[in-house]
């Protein structure tokens, strides 16, 4: 054994002292982040956050969301015009994309097509487009079926590919397109992004560099070099960050590890505006098919504790109190100083109004497994509830057992708990697919409400035909939200993000610099990373 | 050796038997996970006719003997289809991830022999002593808390407070292997890299080590009771009657007949550790087929489920036929008895 010990232990100490080197925590210029998996690389099948952080960085869309304000400004188009079915673009001249392929109409026109043609992602916010023409080389005409008023605001969500670079890579498929580059673009880039693509590995890294030809510019201080990693434990992030071999968390970290992290010095970065958390009743199931226990169990509900549950800091929380339906800073958001409280006197009347006895329910309240966080706001309403005598049971239910329950009226729990987006950042989005009585038994609308006068409110808000008409609308749908209470609205949302002090984001941390739409944040071009 | 080969034969035949009734029974199971795996694929925000599309695509509508047909015509073509998850063919994924796992597991493989074994004799030949007290406490810690414990522990210990070891990933970004075989340690030395070896090595001891704990101290605790079982053999008590040196009676009476269940046992551990690594993998980052296969079940990716599910299935059937064979060879008895009679 002896030789056997001595030579074991030498193997140790000689890869001890090989492996004894730096390593790439201080590597000059690289910014790194994780985000949960998959990191999804083609811009037509993005959805998640991490996919919206990839997209972001690595194409480009015809307009931006104005930092730190309302509305829109040009980006790869140079001015637009047009209202209603009919929009025209005019394309900025000196924009080229990563392989060195100039931008043309041509490429917005197959953007759309590609996106439509594969159905997958958000493709659906492009199902109003008719058509879409290149009037020249650099102008592009969109047509919709009907008037669609956020139409611009959806267009964050267009990412223009390289035609002919998708062209040159089709895979295997049926008919002219076979399968629109799907398995090129899963796995590289085509779009005229800040930031190219050097590796990807959808669950455990993309790794991307500068684009020297961008055609912005990009700040010397911005990261050379992004790792993005995927699926990172709590228990990692924080011993990384705390090594100094980390930069930006998730926005996923249970809130103690984040407070541990801040009390070692980290600092905090949060991107809000674009959503809210929801506990969402199901309108078609007694007692709460009746509008006045619906209420009572809205008032019942201790929205104070729930803002303290999720506080990191003294100054920063994970979201901030809630106004009404509709968060604020959206069009129809109640002033953010009417924050909603609870009324255990006004409880009791609605419920003693309703037609059923609540007393002889037992009320569901469920939370998606994955969601750990949701299991205290179940509690917190549980003895809520107890409090008037009301019986309840809570529910975990996994992410996919969650879909499938919600897709029947009579499965779906009393109560779900949702985190729901805009997804463009503009109200119809957040709302259209919660509340109209057209799109009932999605993951978004366990209410399954049906309410002519909602109905009404959202069409309107659709096809406002100015920013006047449409904050009407939302107000009105706000006003009628709140009297009937399909929903009660938990708080707006702020994702937090823990961070180390060698990064500076004006957009998560500069109110005046914020985009609100989820994970353009993160657009790396506007990050300064210390060496 | 023409017995050792009937004895491989047979093994194999069976081991196709297990594997194809493993195939049916994972492809089964996979459609009875709550949830459509076209809706989660999709996403919360796809439209109703975005999910029904692809459910069309992915022949969910069909009898589940008509999918499993489909299935089987394609795996003999050898594809598995495109994961959901990864938007990538599963092939590709499998090929990715499990060198990572396989590399983890047979480190962790060579630390349960390497540690377990000489802990248990050692332990037996100083039976009753403060060292094979201290052993057995050590063993009994090893058994008793999971591997995803001690990747915590090993973590905070060696990597937080005291920073020898690294917390992440196969290797230090600053390095850029191209892969040969998929195994690290493997494809570092193909590159003519040593400092990118020692590297690697470093990465991989914490990870390991936090795997193998549990099974460093079953094969201890196993070899020192069976050894302690060989001491009482009359055989033994005439050796020492002898006079013959303690480590030679230790060694060669008494160990090598002890081996035997500490193989069978090591073989089980170095085969379910292919699957049991998913919180050794998701602590340290390691991107490995574990953890690959517990997202896809999450995520309802019904080929990539049972891909993973057959791959993990057939390593560990070799990994069994391999200890058989190990068992026969050091075991003339039972080597003799798969003769013919």
């Amino acid at each position: 054994m002896r030789p056997i010990v001595k030579t074991f232990a030498a193997a140790m100490l000689a890869t001890s002292m090989l492996a004894a080197m730096p390593t790439a925590a201080n590597a000059g210029g690289t910014l790194r982040l994780d985000e949960v998996a998959v990191g999804e690389l083609d811009p037509a099948k993005a959805s998640d956050y991490a996919d919206s952080i990839l997209m972001f960085n690595v194409y480009d869309t015809l307009v931006l969301p104005r930092q730190g304000g309302p509305g829109h400004v040009p980006h790869l188009a140079e001015s637009w015009e047009g209202s209603g079915q009919t929009y025209t673009f005019k394309l900025r001249d000196d924009v080229k994309f990563q392989s060195g392929n100039p931008l043309t109409a041509e490429d917005v026109v197959f953007s759309v097509d590609r996106m439509q043609a594969l159905g997958k992602g958000l493709s659906y916010l492009m199902s109003d487009v008719e058509s879409v023409e290149a009037i020249d080389s650099h102008t592009v005409r969109f047509n919709l079926s009907q008037p669609y008023s956020p139409f611009v605001a959806s267009l964050v969500r267009l990412p223009i590919v390289d035609k002919a670079t998708v062209m040159a890579n089709l895979g295997d498929g049926d008919g002219e397109m076979k399968d629109w580059g799907e398995a090129y673009l899963s796995a590289n880039g085509a779009g005229t992004g800040a930031y190219v693509v050097t590796s990807h590995n959808p669950q455990e890294e993309t790794v991307m560099e500068k684009n020297p030809n961008y055609f912005l510019g990009i700040a010397d201080a911005a990261p050379d070099t992004v790792r993005l990693r995927y699926g990172l434990e709590a228990a990692t992030v924080r011993t990384l960050i705390a090594r100094g071999e980390h930069d930006i968390a998730s926005q996923w970290l249970p809130p103690e590890v984040i407070k541990a992290l801040v009390d070692d010095g980290a600092q905090l970065l949060t991107e809000s505006g674009t959503g809210a958390f929801y506990f969402k009743f199901n309108t078609t199931k007694p007692p709460l098919d009746d509008a006045n226990c619906r209420l009572g169990l809205s008032k019942a509900f201790d929205y104070a504790s729930s803002i303290k549950m999720i506080a990191v800091t003294d100054e920063v929380s994970q979201g901030s109190p809630s106004t009404g339906a509709i968060p604020v800073g959206m069009f129809g958001a109640n002033p953010a100083d009417q924050t909603l409280s609870r009324d255990v006197d006004a409880a009791k009347q609605h419920l003693a109004d309703c037609a059923h006895d609540i007393a002889d329910h037992e009320i569901e309240i469920s939370w998606i497994a994955e969601v750990p966080l949701e299991e205290r706001f179940a509690l917190l309403m549980q003895a809520n509830y107890a409090e008037l005598g009301i019986k309840s049971k809570i529910t975990k239910l996994p992410w996919a057992s969650f879909t499938e329950r919600v897709s029947k009226p009579e499965n779906t729990p009393h109560v779900s708990q949702l985190f729901v987006n805009a997804v463009t950042g503009d109200p119809d989005t957040l709302l259209y697919g919660m509340y109209h009585s057209s799109v009932p038994g999605t993951w978004q609308s366990p209410e399954y409400l049906s309410d002519a006068q909602v109905d009404a409110a959202l069409e309107a808000g659709r096809t406002g035909a100015d920013d006047a008409a449409r904050e009407a609308a939302y107000s009105q749908l706000n006003a009628r939200l709140m009297e009937i209470a399909p929903t009660i609205y938990g708080y707006d949302r702020q994702s937090v993000f823990v961070a180390s002090n060698r990064v500076s984001a004006p957009a998560l941390s500069d109110p005046a610099h914020a985009f609100g739409l989820d994970g353009m944040g993160f657009s790396f071009r506007l990050m300064e990373v210390a060496e | 050796m023409s017995q050792i080969v009937r004895v491989l034969a047979k093994r194999l035949a069976t081991s196709l038997l297990v594997l194809i009734g493993v195939s049916m029974l994972i492809f089964a199971i996979a459609r009875v996970i709550p949830g459509d795996p076209a809706r989660i694929a999709l996403g919360p925000n796809a439209t109703v006719e975005q999910v029904q599309q692809l459910r069309t695509e992915l022949h969910l509508d069909e009898p589940i003997w008509v999918q499993y047909g489909i299935f089987i015509s394609d795996l003999s073509r050898g594809d598995l289809g495109t994961s959901l998850y990864t938007n990538r063919p599963i092939i590709l994924d499998i090929a990715q991830f499990l060198p990572a796992t396989l590399e983890l597991v047979f480190i962790a493989g060579i630390m349960m022999v390497g540690f377990g074994l000489p802990l248990g004799r050692i332990s037996a030949r100083y039976r009753g002593s403060a060292i094979d007290n201290g052993i057995r406490v050590i063993a009994l810690l090893g058994v008793s808390a999971p591997s995803f414990v001690w990747a915590v522990i090993l973590m905070l210990l060696f990597a937080f407070y005291l920073p020898i070891f690294p917390i992440a990933g196969r290797i230090s970004d600053i390095y850029s292997i191209a892969p040969v075989t998929g195994f690290l340690l493997i494809d570092t030395l193909i590159a003519g890299e040593p400092r990118a070896f020692a590297n690697a090595a470093w990465h991989i001891i914490l990870p390991a080590f936090a795997l193998a704990l549990s099974g460093i101290g079953q094969a201890a605790r196993l070899t020192r009771a069976n050894m302690i079982e060989t001491y009482d053999k009359p055989y033994v008590e005439m050796a020492q009657s002898y006079g013959f040196p303690e480590r030679r009676i230790a060694r060669k009476y008494a160990f090598k007949p002890s081996l035997i269940p500490s193989l069978t046992i090591i073989g089980l551990d170095f085969a379910a550790m292919l699957g049991n690594a998913f919180l050794v993998e998701a602590i340290f980052a390691w991107p490995g087929l574990s953890r690959y296969g517990v997202a896809v079940i999450l995520r309802k990716d019904l080929n990539a489920i049972v891909g993973t599910v057959l791959i993990i299935s057939a390593t560990f059937l070799i990994a069994n036929i391999i200890v058989d064979l190990l068992i026969a060879l050091i075991n003339p008895r039972i080597r003799y008895s798969q003769r013919p009679q």
